[in-house]
């Protein structure tokens, strides 16, 4: 049995209603669509002079802004870099969500005189060669990994997995409403001798590592 | 004929323009694209943390974890199409077929098999599977939620029955909304326009004390009539509808989390119904009333061990329908499913649970429908396990599972299925699966009676003295449709702004539901004495479908998006050889063959917004119902973060356009109206 099969009675009746009303209206339903058409694309005309104050963004260009003003609001331990204008090396830990947008974003910037260097990183002991580590959702299984590996280091750890400053990494971005969000493990970054800004703090979420199993994992 | 001649040609020379000026534009605004970004990095914490952001790799990277068929329409897709309903937000799947039959019924299936019955179609809202054991379908004019709340819809194109269970063949639609604390604020919005006259509904949600989130909601609409396509004139399918719920979140502790939410509906609505008569004229058309009411109440608690999770999930679930002049039936349903999910290595995780659901029908016939027996219990018991391993450092993931179900009708179903996705790059994905379904008989498909028509007495078709009463019925012998899906795809995150994916299955069905004549008998009662012509449930018919999906999502701009989608569907169905069912024609006839829609949103200056979407359905031969394109458009305008004021048309192209004609039961269809609307939405932080 198939819709319509046992109403074939009242399809029958129908039929004959249906194609009046759709008869010899070819030229002004071909009108109307490119009308239509025309309409949905016209706005974009004169478009690209207002670009800069859009309410909605793409989610990985504001986390690109996040990552900025981390930079800008944390403070390494001097001893984390070689000369005063050493960059800023940034490594992405497993897969790159950013595309260009981060390079792109970060190109001929400078925070304290510092230029930024985007790194992939390929393997996990290329973590310590950072002063940023962006930790990719996709290395959920090598997350204890990638956290001892840094442990103790001046190395400002960026995740966004639940859960990822409560199992030891520094800062955590979180998505709530279609707006970008951020927690601080205060415990972890004190122990990376990193100094994040009170202005920065006041903005978090403060989390603490579970007492009972947050070491159980290293 | 002629006029359908020209349809067809007609309908091919715009589908191709708009194509043509759809791929001018893009070309030509792609290159303006590449330098246009945002610059982050003069924005504080303070502006960023109030940015709202989309994301095309969200979506995929989701996305690029299933080797099935997903599509996730996010709540930035519902507000910014216009949808003020479910079905409306199902317009822009590719490969749903999504028809309105008149203003409070819809068809929606997935690759085929559409009515208002459709029965290969599984529903859930936030865990709670939404299909009636009447018809093993959908009644669409019963759920609904407030689609501001809505986190996302998730559908799976293709067989799900492996976790969902049976009836999961052909896709699942899984409605899921907000978490409380993520609505914590309050919201009022109101709208109206041509054919929803007035609508309302507000929200509010509080935190009663740390780690314990709730909100509450009421919604009010009233759809006005459409028009009938047989006199031009007037329907009678009005409707209206309240509903009000609530939704509390408690996390006591870091490891736990505890919902406990609930819905209560009541509704109204209008049909011209036609129902047969055994006395001259044999047949009455009238305006007829139904109503509908009901409620649920569901709990979920979610525990979290270091190494594994698990889940409980019970509810309950009352639908009282009244449908004047054919049949009062009363359901309720109680469900309770647990579920643990544990790695069993570094590269395997397995899920597996345990559910029971008991459904009870209580039901009054008419002279048109009955349903027997009057009051019934089905307890249906499932289990499932699953187990997903990922090889060669995770390129490679292989999923096998199967699930186990007994059922009252037709006893043990096995329904097992292995699914493959190699990750070839970090930007690109391909899958394939093999999978089995069943569809298990609906309560009318065992104990129905319909009488359909009457054929009087004396005319060339009925030369016996009496009045012959062509009758649907149900049968014991009824079995589970099945469902052998072979499906494969591939996702790419071309650049951060394109994705695109391309779905591609081949379905082969035995067993499908075919109505078998069977011997004429004579009925004393009711008066007067008439021939009964049956048509009994069979299951012969079987075959084939194939078909492919593509789906792209392109930001051509950071303030202009493009969404676009086509699907083909071919369907090759024929009743088996021992057939005698003399009315089931091909359902290809019934499916349209080419479906395409294209959105385009804008985000203009001074924070307003506009979109516009077309939608090209192909022609229903088998319901002569031609192709159409159906034009939406929005303008927005956000002028304050908590203000949102939008007007908007739908079918903006064509006067009016018939979609879809019922099945089963005969309600005139009516057409979809050119409309327009207005509407406010206020946030309150």
């Amino acid at each position: 049995m198939l819709p319509g099969d046992l109403s074939e009675l009242s399809v029958y009746l129908l039929a004959q209603s249906n194609d009046s009303f759709h008869a010899g209206k070819a030229t002004m339903r071909r009108l109307r669509l490119l009308i239509t058409i025309a309409l949905a694309i016209l706005p974009s005309v004169g478009f690209e002079a207002h670009a800069q104050d859009s309410s909605v963004s793409s989610e990985y260009l504001i986390k690109a802004g996040f990552i900025y003003n981390f930079a800008n609001l944390v403070q390494w331990p001097s001893s984390a870099f070689a000369q005063p204008d050493s960059p800023i090396v940034l490594g992405i830990f497993g897969e790159d969500p950013f595309g260009s947008v981060l390079d792109r974003v970060l190109e001929g910037k400078k925070v304290n005189g510092r230029a930024f260097l985007v790194k992939r990183l390929r393997s996990a002991p290329d973590l310590k060669e950072c002063h940023i580590v962006f930790v990719s959702s996709s290395e959920l299984a090598h997350l204890a990994e990638a956290i001892h590996l840094v442990k103790g280091m001046p190395v400002l750890t960026i995740g966004e997995i639940p859960g990822f400053a409560k199992r030891g990494g520094i800062i955590n971005l979180v998505l709530e409403d279609n707006k970008v969000h951020f927690e601080v493990n205060v415990e972890a970054a004190k122990e990376a001798d990193l100094n994040i800004s009170s202005r920065l703090l006041a903005l978090a979420r403060i989390v603490q590592e579970p007492a009972a199993d947050g070491r159980k994992t290293e | 004929m002629a006029t359908n001649h020209n349809q067809n040609i007609e309908s091919v020379n715009p589908a191709k323009r708009v194509l043509l000026l759809v791929a001018l534009t893009l070309v030509f605004l792609a290159n303006v694209s590449a330098q246009n970004l945002r610059d982050v990095t003069a924005m504080s914490v303070e502006d960023l943390m109030n940015v709202q952001v989309t994301s095309v790799s969200k979506r995929s990277q989701k996305l690029a974890d299933a080797a099935a068929a997903i599509f996730v329409i996010t709540q930035e897709d519902i507000r910014r199409s216009g949808a003020r309903s479910i079905p409306e937000a199902l317009r822009m799947v590719p490969g749903l077929q999504v028809a309105r039959i008149d203003e409070n019924k819809w068809a929606i299936s997935s690759r085929g098999f559409n009515g208002r019955f459709a029965n290969k179609l599984l529903v859930l809202i936030d865990g709670r599977s939404v299909y009636t054991p009447l018809f093993s379908g959908v009644y669409w004019n019963i759920q609904d939620v407030m689609l501001e709340d809505v986190d996302r819809i998730e559908v799976i194109r293709g067989p799900g029955a492996t976790l969902w269970g049976a009836n999961a063949v052909n896709g699942v639609i899984n409605i899921i909304t907000k978490s409380a604390k993520s609505t914590q604020s309050a919201l009022a919005t109101a709208g109206g326009g041509t054919e929803t006259r007035g609508s309302a509904g507000v929200r509010y949600g509080g935190m009663l004390n740390k780690g314990t989130y709730y909100r509450a909601y009421a919604k009010y609409f009233n759809v006005g009539p459409s028009t009938d396509p047989s006199t031009g004139r007037r329907a009678d399918d009005k409707w209206d509808a309240v509903r009000g719920g609530f939704r509390t979140d408690w996390t006591p502790a870091g490891a736990d989390s505890l919902t406990v939410q609930g819905d209560m509906h009541r509704s109204g609505y209008g049909e011209t119904l036609t129902i047969p008569l055994l006395d001259a004229p044999y047949s009455s058309t009238f305006p007829n009333k139904g109503s509908i009411s009901g409620g649920n109440l569901l709990g979920r608690w979610n525990h979290a061990f270091a190494n594994s999770s698990t889940s409980l999930q019970m509810y309950y679930d009352r639908t009282n329908i009244t449908e004047n002049s054919l049949f009062t039936d009363h359901q309720d349903i109680f469900d309770i499913d647990f579920q643990h999910t544990f790695h069993a290595s570094e590269s395997q995780e397995v899920v597996w649970g345990l559910g029971y659901r008991s459904s009870h029908d209580g039901n009054n016939s008419s002279s048109v429908v009955s349903l027997q027996p009057n009051k019934l219990t089905l307890n249906q018991f499932s289990a499932f396990a699953q187990d997903e391993i990922s090889l060669f450092d995770k390129r490679l993931r292989v999923t096998l599972g199967s699930k186990f179900e007994h059922n009252g009708f037709t006893g043990f179903e096995v329904q097992p299925n292995a699914r493959l996705l190699w990750t070839v790059t970090r930007n690109q994905s391909v899958w394939t699966a093999v999978s089995r379904a069943v569809r298990t008989p609906a309560l009318t498909e065992e104990g129905l009676r319909l009488n359909s028509a009457v054929i009087p007495p004396g005319i060339p078709q009925n030369p016996t003295p009496f009045p012959t009463v062509i009758s649907v019925f149900g049968s014991r012998q009824f079995k589970s449709e099945d469902l052998l899906a072979y499906e494969a795809g591939y996702r790419v995150q071309m650049t951060s702004n394109f994705s695109t994916d391309i779905a591609v299955f081949y379905n082969h069905y035995t067993h499908l539901r075919t109505a078998e004549p069977g011997a004429p008998f004579l009925e004393v009662s009711p008066t007067p004495v008439h021939v009964v012509v049956p048509f009994v449930a069979g299951n012969k018919m079987s075959g084939g479908t194939y078909g492919t999906e593509l789906f792209a999502d392109w930001r051509v701009l950071p303030k202009w998006r493009l969404l676009s989608s086509y699907s083909y569907l071919q369907m090759d169905i024929r009743k088996d050889k021992g057939s005698l069912d003399p009315t089931a024609d091909d359902p290809g006839l019934v499916s349209p063959r080419h479906q395409f829609y294209v959105r385009s949103s804008f985000d203009l200056p001074k924070h307003f917004e506009y979109d516009a979407d077309v939608r090209y359905t192909d022609r229903l031969a088998g319901l002569n119902i031609p192709s159409y394109y159906s034009v939406d458009t929005r303008l927005g305008w956000r002028p304050t973060a908590g203000v949102e004021l939008s007007v908007g048309s739908q079918n903006l192209l064509n006067k009016r356009h018939l979609e879809f004609v019922p099945d089963f039961i005969n309600t005139s269809p009516t057409e979809v109206k050119r409309s327009f609307y207005g509407s406010v939405t206020w946030r309150f932080e």
